[in-house]
């Protein structure tokens, strides 16, 4: 369960371009909960999930994480619980590395790592395993340089490394947004497919109306700082891409571009 | 001509023992200068004051009647210290790595001439590690060449195994994606001071080796130290790669024996020694533009551009 407590974050704060990031913002999401966190460029989304992940230290509010205050912790004390699939392909793998080593590192986010062998042969056959789930050949470029794969290999493999270890709270950082429309929704497939056999507590975010019509539990809309509305349940199965555009404070052609 | 080949070729054969005892011992400052730049991707200029760091507190300590071991592990430690520094300047104050080593180094030479008390300082006659190699002469190159051939083994190996614990792979994530690194759980500063603390280490090793090797240490020995190890590592990438850990491993070492026999080949086909900077410099800056300019002839695809922590 992920608890966010009046989280509040001004930049550039006294100064004439002061921008208030998160104000005052209060979310609960619940344990095995998938949640869908849409809102105008400059909402607050970004900084609600760095808050969360802890590359961005909040002015004052709280995070918590199944009831444990993660406020203070920073981002690779935090990544025992959450693990986070990025926007930029680039960033959620180690490029110079091979497919089997960010295999390995991902394994060891919530364990501490120790003088032993890293890629042992059980490891192997394990990760063969896994990315044989997504149907791309991964399992047999094992030790294939990462920077040699495609946007979205890389991103399917991402994403296999973050659900792997059952993390408790994952975040999904558009993580479609750079790959094709095909590409995307191959990783979409596995993306909720993975968060719905292990019940991972989720929060997404994306630009895609679409993508937040047909997936999650709930849609959180971000503005100014705070959400602005919630969308769940009955009324979420009913919920139509206009119905969502209709909301935004400022209507914009790309909007419904994307969708 | 054939004079003139004659009279290279042997003062260059003369030399080749005493050319390979002095490139192994410099195989460490190499090392030293390749695990922040390959495995950490943190360009770092404190092998510059390193080196002779381990070569001036070693040289104290050999003095002051300390045992050779003692002092080799009195410069482990202090250049482990100043590669810490510069580490800590980097992450803390967010200044640009590159600059951050230039502070550590200039500081050093202060340091270092604090710690002699003088400009140079001779131990000629203590005892050194070389003096306990058996069956061989003490004070001829072959016993350095077994003494200094062991270490490079053993530490080739433990760092060979490092790296591909998980604690080492770990490491080179770090190096690799510091923003996915630290996503995974990964303590980016400790990896980082750690990193480049045993690579000041390796650079103050090897001035305390060449201290016991030469007999005396000077606060000027490493000038020129960073781009002769850089043009040794780049010769190393060249014949055995980089693309895997060992090979990685491997290149300082291996670069170091072949880039010291070559500047040994030049000076005996009586190119002044003054020139020898330049030459080097033109080297290091022909294989660093190479790539570019391949690409630039359209040969092969653009190489991706080396990515550096800033």
């Amino acid at each position: 369960m992920l608890e966010i407590r009046a989280a509040r974050k001004v930049f550039y704060r006294g100064q004439p371009d002061e921008k208030i990031a998160l104000n005052g913002l209060d979310l609960t999401l619940n344990s095995g909960e998938f949640g869908v966190v849409i809102g105008s460029n400059g909402a607050g989304k970004s900084s609600m999930l760095n808050a969360i992940s802890g590359s961005l230290a909040l002015d004052s509010g709280q995070i918590l994480i199944n009831g444990e205050d993660m406020t203070g912790l920073p981002v690779h004390k935090r990544a025992k619980r959450i693990a986070r699939v990025f926007q930029d392909p680039m960033l959620g793998t180690a490029a110079s590395m091979t497919v089997a080593e960010n295999m390995l590192l991902a394994e060891l986010r919530n364990s501490r790592r120790t003088l032993r062998h890293g890629l042992n042969a059980k490891r192997l056959t394990d990760y063969r395993e896994r990315l044989a789930i997504l149907g791309l050949g991964l399992e047999d470029r094992l030790n294939t340089r990462v920077d040699l794969l495609s946007g979205g290999q890389r991103q399917s493999l991402s994403l296999i490394m973050a659900v792997g270890g059952s993390p408790d709270l994952l975040l999904l950082d558009e993580h479609t947004a750079a790959l094709d429309p095909r590409t995307a929704d191959i990783v979409m497939e596995a993306t909720v497919r993975a968060v719905e056999a292990l019940k991972l507590t989720t929060l997404m975010v994306t630009h895609n109306m679409q993508h937040a019509v047909d997936f999650g539990h709930r849609v959180i809309m971000l503005n100014a700082g705070r959400v602005h509305l919630e969308i769940g349940g009955e009324e979420k199965t009913n919920v139509t891409v206009p119905d969502l555009i209709g909301h935004f404070a400022t209507k914009t052609d790309s909007m419904l571009l994307a969708s | 001509m054939i004079d003139f080949l004659q009279t290279t070729l042997t003062s260059f054969v003369a030399l080749i023992p005493v050319t390979l005892a002095q490139s192994l011992i410099l195989g460490f400052v190499v090392a030293g200068i390749m695990i922040p730049f390959r495995m950490l991707s943190f360009p770092d200029l404190t092998s510059e004051g390193a080196f002779p760091l381990g070569g001036c507190v070693c040289g104290v300590a050999l003095a002051s009647g300390l045992g050779p071991l003692t002092a080799i592990g009195l410069a482990l430690l202090t250049g482990f210290i100043a590669g810490c520094c510069t580490a800590f300047i980097h992450l803390r104050f967010r200044i640009h790595t590159l600059l951050a080593g230039i502070l550590v180094m200039t500081m050093l030479y202060s340091v270092n001439l604090r710690i002699m008390g003088r400009s140079n300082l001779s131990v000629f006659g203590t005892e050194t590690i070389f003096d306990w190699v058996p069956f061989v002469q003490p004070g001829f190159p072959l016993a350095k060449i077994l003494a200094v051939g062991v270490i490079t083994l053993a530490i080739f190996l433990a760092l060979n195994f490092f790296f591909t614990t998980e604690k080492g792979t770990a490491v080179r994530a770090v190096g690799a994606n510091p923003v996915m690194a630290e996503a995974q759980g990964i303590n980016v500063w400790a990896a980082t001071i750690g990193g480049i603390g045993l690579a000041g280490a390796f650079s103050a090793f090897s001035g305390a080796l060449m201290v016991q090797s030469q007999g005396f240490a000077d606060v000027n020995m490493g000038l020129g130290i960073l781009i002769n190890g850089l043009a040794a590592l780049m010769i190393g990438e060249a014949i055995v790669g980089k693309a895997t850990v060992w090979r990685q491993l491997l290149a300082p070492f291996a670069g170091a024996m072949v880039y010291y026999q070559l500047v040994s080949l030049c000076l005996a086909a009586g190119m002044p020694p003054p020139d020898l900077k330049l030459a080097t410099g033109a080297f290091v800056l022909l294989m660093l533009a190479l790539p570019t300019l391949r690409a630039a002839r359209g040969r092969q695809a653009a190489t991706p551009r080396e990515s550096f922590r800033e």
